[in-house]
């Protein structure tokens, strides 16, 4: 008898390989080594059973990310990747936006890129720390909303957040600038020493400033005569 | 011309074949547009001559119309491959960009990103020599640029794309499952540039041709529309996200010959994407009902008796009540009647349908309405059947917040009624109800509310009286609905049901009764 199916025989069997399968391999793997790192941090910071936004804490924390993204060859479009990821519970098995934050820092502050876009609008969760240390002839573009402490211990980097930020915006930071499309929260620049914070909206309170100039709406409204630096 | 059909008949055999033989008619060659090589209408792909004799000179036609031909077969049998993945891309990409032209633009293509790279992977095609020779502005060279990098063959684009490109080369553009996230990362990457073509569209008064064809509702037909609006209905998350991909095809699918009148075609009134929705989400779900043997016999049977008179049929005549004897006065004859006798043939009755749209229900047009789609589901039960349905909807009925229906068969003023919202207080007119069970033989009775209803020991009392079929259902479980349930717990007549989520529609059974369910068993 005929085998029906006998003129198919010359059909490929084989899948053929494209460049897109290498890419979405490779982007795969380096997804898994950031996520890695971050269970490695988590696993740090579980043991104090409490996450407290401590600046000790966040120095221990920082540490610890950069050791985790060692050797990890990665662009920018992995850092969005990742933050996306955190929003997914199926792939991060808890998220903490504090150390979240420290790592997602770490990881822009050791990329190879010099500016760094994190197309961020649909994520669902607002991330804490962004921008944190960023250093000098950084530039960290986020498009969307963040959370708190944005920018804090900001060093030398332009941040610019295109959406609002929360309270303790560029708090501690030293040299740099931080722009904010829309508004911000309560003690914005609290404890900051030098550079700059421009809020194109609105905002809600001042922390205690040494130094650097703050400006809301195009006016500067620090240093000015009803906001003198505070010493502490 | 005559040429390319030839070549075609030549062709069109190897690429079916090589396509796992799609069912698609003969393609046919037709004089169009220089620009855009191929068109699809229904299942019919169009290929311009013009376009073809356009290429001549840069490839040979042999190769331009394989390639074409891979590229429309490659649309139809993997992306969009029916019309509800076309209407899940497009309401993905409008999530993202929040505008129409936007969203269709960027789902066309991605349809074409996801379709041509299928065909270079899985299949030996030529589509990379016609891209090479396709002309490249705009988005088009954006996408020529992503080809050559996540296909590994140069296609001649000279501009630096890089950080759009790897960007978009991260997109899994073949895992189906992933499409509705793609879609979106795919769409914000060239968002800016899908604005520069709108606004160059604008500027120049005709639309940017996408040289492999456009992708609308012309590519389907009226049945798979109809196929793809009902997966789409039960797949979205509530009703404003079908209502928001509705209302922006509006036009296109009343330009299509699509109306709500009728079985959801033809020429009607204009579309009201609440109602379709509706309609659609009830298409997704049959619900049961018992059969009555109403049948009548047929047969003229003695009835009673009348006295015999001079003139009057013999054969009519009882001997036994006329003691034998022929006279008139005295002899008694057969009155013969129709005899209502159960045959075997059963059917349907009528029914009416009570629904509740008092403000402790969901507003049917906000969010998905249990109670309205479970009324749907009953009238498409009975309508299916060839029964007829009336509605009764109502809020707080003596204020005048209820609409009436008389028994019909026309379906869109049914989930018209149906989908009717007063949001007001809860109290039924037993009158009204009275009244239209009047209007039709013994009907079934379908009541849908979440028994919070002010007279609702009157209803009780109502439903012990009659002894029409009835099926209750309620929307979660309170005092009212325990109520409800041991006041009527001896009617044989009544069942009730309890619907907390969707999947509890299906378990309803239509005009379901104890005596009749156990003496059919």
């Amino acid at each position: 008898m005929r085998n029906p199916f006998e003129e198919f025989k010359g059909q490929a069997t084989k899948r053929r390989e494209i460049p897109l399968d290498q890419i979405l391999r490779s982007k795969e793997e380096t997804l898994s080594q950031i996520l890695r790192g971050y269970e490695n941090l988590l696993k740090n910071e579980a043991k104090d059973l409490v996450w407290l936004m401590q600046y000790s804490t966040v120095i221990k924390a920082y540490t610890i990310a950069e050791e985790g993204i060692k050797g990890i060859d990665y662009t920018a479009e992995d850092i969005e990747e990742f933050c996306y990821a955190l929003d997914k519970t199926d792939q991060i098995p808890y998220l903490i936006t504090g150390p979240a934050g420290v790592y997602i820092s770490a990881l822009c502050n050791h990329a190879k890129e010099d500016e760094i876009t994190l197309r961020l609008q649909d994520l669902n969760v607002k991330i804490n720390l962004l921008g944190y240390r960023l250093p000098e002839g950084k530039r960290l573009i986020v498009e969307g909303n963040v959370g708190d402490f944005t920018g804090i211990g900001l060093d030398g980097g332009e941040l610019i957040v295109e959406g609002s930020a929360k309270n303790y915006t560029g708090a501690g930071m030293k040299r740099g600038r931080i722009v904010v499309k829309n508004n911000v929260g309560f003690n914005t620049g609290h404890g900051m020493t030098g550079g700059e914070i421009v809020v194109g909206g609105r905002i809600k309170g001042l922390g205690k400033i040494v130094g650097g100039k703050i400006y809301e709406r195009d006016h500067l409204i620090f240093p000015s005569e009803e906001m003198k630096p505070f010493f502490f | 011309m005559k040429e390319i059909e030839e070549i075609l008949k030549e062709i069109w055999p190897k690429a079916r074949k090589k396509h796992l033989f799609p069912q698609l008619p003969m393609p046919q060659v037709v004089e169009g547009g220089e620009e855009v090589a191929l068109e699809m209408k229904s299942k019919q792909l169009q290929i311009s001559a013009s376009f073809l004799e356009g290429m001549k000179g840069l490839i040979s036609l042999e190769e331009a119309l394989e390639a074409v031909l891979d590229h429309g077969i490659s649309h139809y049998m993997y992306c969009p491959w029916d019309f509800h993945t076309h209407l899940t891309l497009y309401s993905e990409a409008k999530k993202a960009l929040k505008d129409k032209r936007l969203a269709q633009k960027a789902t066309s293509y991605f349809m074409d990103v996801v379709a041509n790279t299928y065909c270079v992977k899985e299949r030996e095609t030529k589509l990379p020599e016609l891209y090479r020779r396709l002309p490249k502005e705009g988005v088009q060279e954006i996408l020529a640029s992503l080809y050559q990098k996540i296909w590994g063959i140069d296609l001649g684009v000279e501009g630096d794309h890089s950080e759009r490109v790897r960007r978009l080369a991260r997109i899994p553009y073949l895992e189906k499952r992933l499409w509705g996230e793609s879609i979106k990362k795919f769409a914000k990457v060239i968002e800016d540039l899908l604005e520069e073509e709108i606004k160059a569209e604008q500027g120049q008064d005709k639309k940017v041709p996408n040289p492999l064809g456009e992708h609308s509702l012309d590519n389907y037909s009226l049945e798979e529309i109809d196929r793809g609006l009902r997966s789409f209905a039960s797949t979205v998350e509530d009703v404003q996200e079908f209502k928001e991909t509705i209302e922006d095809l509006k036009e296109e699918l009343s330009e299509r010959g699509y109306a709500i009148g009728g079985m959801g075609r033809g020429e009607g009134n204009p579309i009201d994407a609440d109602l379709l929705y509706y309609m659609k989400l009830a298409e997704n779900y049959t619900l049961p009902i018992r059969k009555l043997p109403l049948e009548k016999s047929g047969d003229l049977h003695p009835y009673s008796h009348s006295p015999w008179e001079v003139g009057k049929p013999f054969h009519d005549i009882d001997p036994w009540t006329s003691f034998g004897k022929i006279m008139p006065g005295l002899t008694q004859t057969w009155v013969r009647r129709e005899g209502e006798i159960y045959g075997e043939i059963e059917s349907t009755p009528d029914c009416l349908i009570i629904i509740d749209s008092s403000g402790s229900m969901t507003n049917p047009r906000e969010r998905l309405s249990y109670a309205v789609l479970g009324a749907a589901c009953a009238c498409n039960a009975y309508l299916k059947n060839e029964a007829r349905v009336a509605v009764y909807n109502f809020s707080d009925a003596f204020r005048g917040n209820k609409l009436l229906l008389e028994f019909s068969r026309e379906r869109e003023a049914i989930y018209r009624a149906i989908c009717r919202y007063f949001g007001g207080g809860t109290a039924l007119d037993l009158e009204d109800i009275a009244y239209l069970l009047k209007q039709a033989d013994q009907p079934d009775i379908f009541i849908i509310t979440d028994m919070q209803i002010t007279n609702l020991e009157k209803l009780i009392e109502f439903f012990s009286g009659i002894e029409n079929r009835v099926t209750a259902v309620h929307l979660g479980h309170n005092v009212h609905t325990a109520r409800f349930r041991e006041g009527l717990k001896k009617k044989r007549n009544i069942s009730l049901f309890l619907v907390r989520e969707k999947e509890d529609i299906p378990k309803i059974v239509l005009g379901k009764i104890e005596e009749y369910w156990s003496s059919s068993l």
